[in-house]
């Protein structure tokens, strides 16, 4: 009887001891059954309405204005030459300075351009989900967080990915933003979702104030007490229910979040931001800390907002330089990726779509130039591109192209869950917009 | 002659027994002590606004109010991060290197820990501990040496009852 009892014990622990290395912090018993095509991606939402005009059809002032000056603003990311006359998109004075290229080869040249995709929606929240959930977020409100389970939660529910592993880097805190790194979804939510920073505001002047002089407790002697108490608490508090916006960072991931706000301080004081060589708007300067936040945490999965072309409304001339700008951001992202992580270089999918497009027609409001702005609502917004490149993305191709569009905005999302070894979870889950499928499954 | 007796004898009765039951009551006299009632932690089910958490939290550790200035910048930073419990712990780190928190010192602390938890869970909390409470607190910082009224005061911010109302 006890030989028995000592067999089956024995049995128990062996069993254990084999399955317990196994549980993920996800809560999942084994990885992820898709295999990873790389380890990392960083997706750029190249968002705030970009006009396929101005970009991928490299048209500058010739279609919008009338004016006989085409040429490409973005030679970072696409091949072709750049305007020559009414240059105002640079720096100094009246912008007539273009910001040197920083990439040797552009990233179409590098990787595959999708040049004409359908997006999923003519406005900006609805199109920022629609990249995040791979739905068509039809029914989503604006100032509601995404409906559908996003990236991050796909990745680390069924991919068994930790919290600093997912990354929402925002360039603000307005626009429902701050909403879009977890979804509402019962079986997702906070507890799967993307740390999220709005760099500009949280290393900002005010925050510093009150966020950068914290006191420093001894991990042991001091913060364990502290938590244990919490913990005591807590475990007598009944009404405690979900969406608090705990994002389940374990004590470790938390402590390695203070140190690098720490860090960022000093940093942002000093004036060594790993900012990109011109940094004179929002969208620059939140690259650079996602540069940052890339080079701290290497995470599985980063998405960056851009959205300073928006300025399109108003302000032609404005937006043509945050085009310019945007295109200078992705170029320095993708050369501090290969050059200063090492562990990210050579191993790193960029992903890089616009939530939207805008209009053929303009609104009627002229900008200082005399040039005339654009809104975005008819069909001519739902016109945009992805560009992706990084190990395995065949380099120098161009797919689809005016009058012959392939693929939608929310692809992006599948192919970043391909990526990373969740496409079969995602696909199973139900909710993707119909007819998106995996970029790689349109090559 | 016999009757005139027996009817003043009854009228005397009468008189004597209306007067004593008529004669005026004093009014009763209930006293009622001073009791200061607080909810529950089950009557807590609200959540505080960003704004609101922090608002209490500067006046609970400061006794002194944020400026309305100040209160809509801490509001933007707490919007800024995606961890909120790590945002909180955050600024109550920062609070804490204010140097101008009110509390007891340790001595204090220690010399009456009865007076100390309850006057940090009506403090922070708006109620009374419960027995087992109390019992666990006293205990919890009689054995721990390194536990000082800040910490104690950190546990109590950070908790999730605080988040409530």
């Amino acid at each position: 009887m006890k030989r028995r009892e000592f067999i089956r014990k024995t049995g128990l622990t062996a069993g254990a001891a084999l399955v317990a290395p196994y549980i993920l912090p996800s809560g999942r018993l084994f990885a992820q059954t898709g295999s990873q095509i790389a380890p990392h991606v960083v997706m750029v939402m190249f968002a705030g309405g970009v006009r396929q005009q101005e970009s991928v059809l490299q048209r500058y002032v010739e279609d919008s204005q009338d004016e006989p000056y085409a040429g490409n603003i973005m030679y970072n990311m696409l091949d072709g030459e750049a305007p020559t006359q009414k240059i105002v998109y640079g720096t100094g004075a009246g912008g007539i300075n273009p910001i040197p290229q920083i990439l040797n080869s552009s990233l179409q040249s590098q990787g595959t351009l999708f040049s004409e995709v359908t997006a999923l929606s003519r406005g900006h929240y609805k199109g920022l989900n629609s990249l995040l959930q791979g739905s068509n977020a039809i029914t989503q409100g604006l100032r509601q967080k995404p409906e559908n389970p996003t990236i991050f939660e796909f990745l680390r529910r069924h991919g068994g990915y930790s919290a600093t592993d997912a990354w929402f880097v925002g360039n603000g805190i307005y626009n429902s933003v701050p909403l879009l790194n977890y979804s509402t979804d019962p079986g997702y939510g906070a507890s799967y979702g993307a740390n999220f920073f709005a760099p500009n505001i949280t290393f900002g002047g005010a925050c510093e104030n009150f966020l950068g002089d914290a006191r420093v407790y001894h991990p042991e002697n001091e913060l364990d007490p502290i938590y244990q108490m919490k913990y005591f608490l807590d475990n007598n508090f009944d009404n405690y229910a979900s969406g608090l916006g705990n994002l389940g960072n374990t004590e470790n991931e938390k402590q390695q979040i203070k140190e690098f706000m720490t860090l960022m301080y000093d940093k942002t004081g000093n004036g060594t931001i790993a900012h990109p060589p011109i940094s004179d708007s929002e969208d620059l300067r939140t690259v650079g800390y996602t540069c940052e936040v890339l080079k701290h945490f290497k995470p599985a999965m980063t998405v960056v907002n851009l959205s300073n072309v928006d300025a399109c409304h108003s302000n032609f001339t404005e937006y043509t330089a945050s085009l310019h700008r945007a295109d200078h951001a992705v170029g320095h992202l993708w050369d501090y990726i290969q050059n200063e992580i090492p562990e990210m270089a050579d191993n790193t999918i960029i992903i890089a779509t616009p939530e939207c497009g805008r209009n053929l027609e303009p609104n009627g409001i002229l900008d200082a130039n005399d040039w005339r702005s654009f809104d975005h609502s008819d069909e001519n917004a739902l016109r945009v591109f992805t560009m992706m490149a990084g190990p395995t993305i065949p380099q120098n191709l161009t797919i689809g192209g005016e009058g012959n569009p392939i693929g939608f905005t929310s692809d992006s999302m599948l192919t970043a869950a391909e990526i990373l070894g969740v496409k079969n979870d995602v696909l199973n889950a139900g909710t993707l917009a119909a007819g998106t499928l995996s970029l790689f499954d349109r090559l | 002659m016999q009757v005139s007796k027996i009817i003043s004898s009854v009228a005397i009765v009468l008189f004597i027994a209306l007067s004593a039951s008529c004669k005026k009551k004093e009014d009763p006299l209930f006293i009622l002590n001073n009791v200061e009632l607080y909810p529950n932690s089950a009557a807590k089910t609200r959540v505080k606004s960003d704004e609101q958490w922090v608002a209490i939290l500067h006046t609970n550790l400061f006794q002194s109010a944020l400026s309305s200035n100040e209160l809509f910048q801490i509001g933007e930073c707490i919007a800024s991060i995606g961890d909120k419990e790590l945002v909180r712990e955050v600024i109550i780190s920062n609070f804490m290197n204010d140097g101008g928190v009110i509390m007891p010192t340790d001595e204090e602390m220690r010399a009456d820990l009865t007076t100390f938890i309850t006057d940090t869970y009506t403090r922070f909390l708006v109620r009374y501990p419960s027995v087992s409470e109390e019992t666990w607190y006293t205990n919890y910082i009689e054995t721990n040496p390194y536990i000082t009224p800040e910490l104690v005061y950190f546990s109590f911010a950070l908790s999730n009852e605080y988040l409530y109302y």
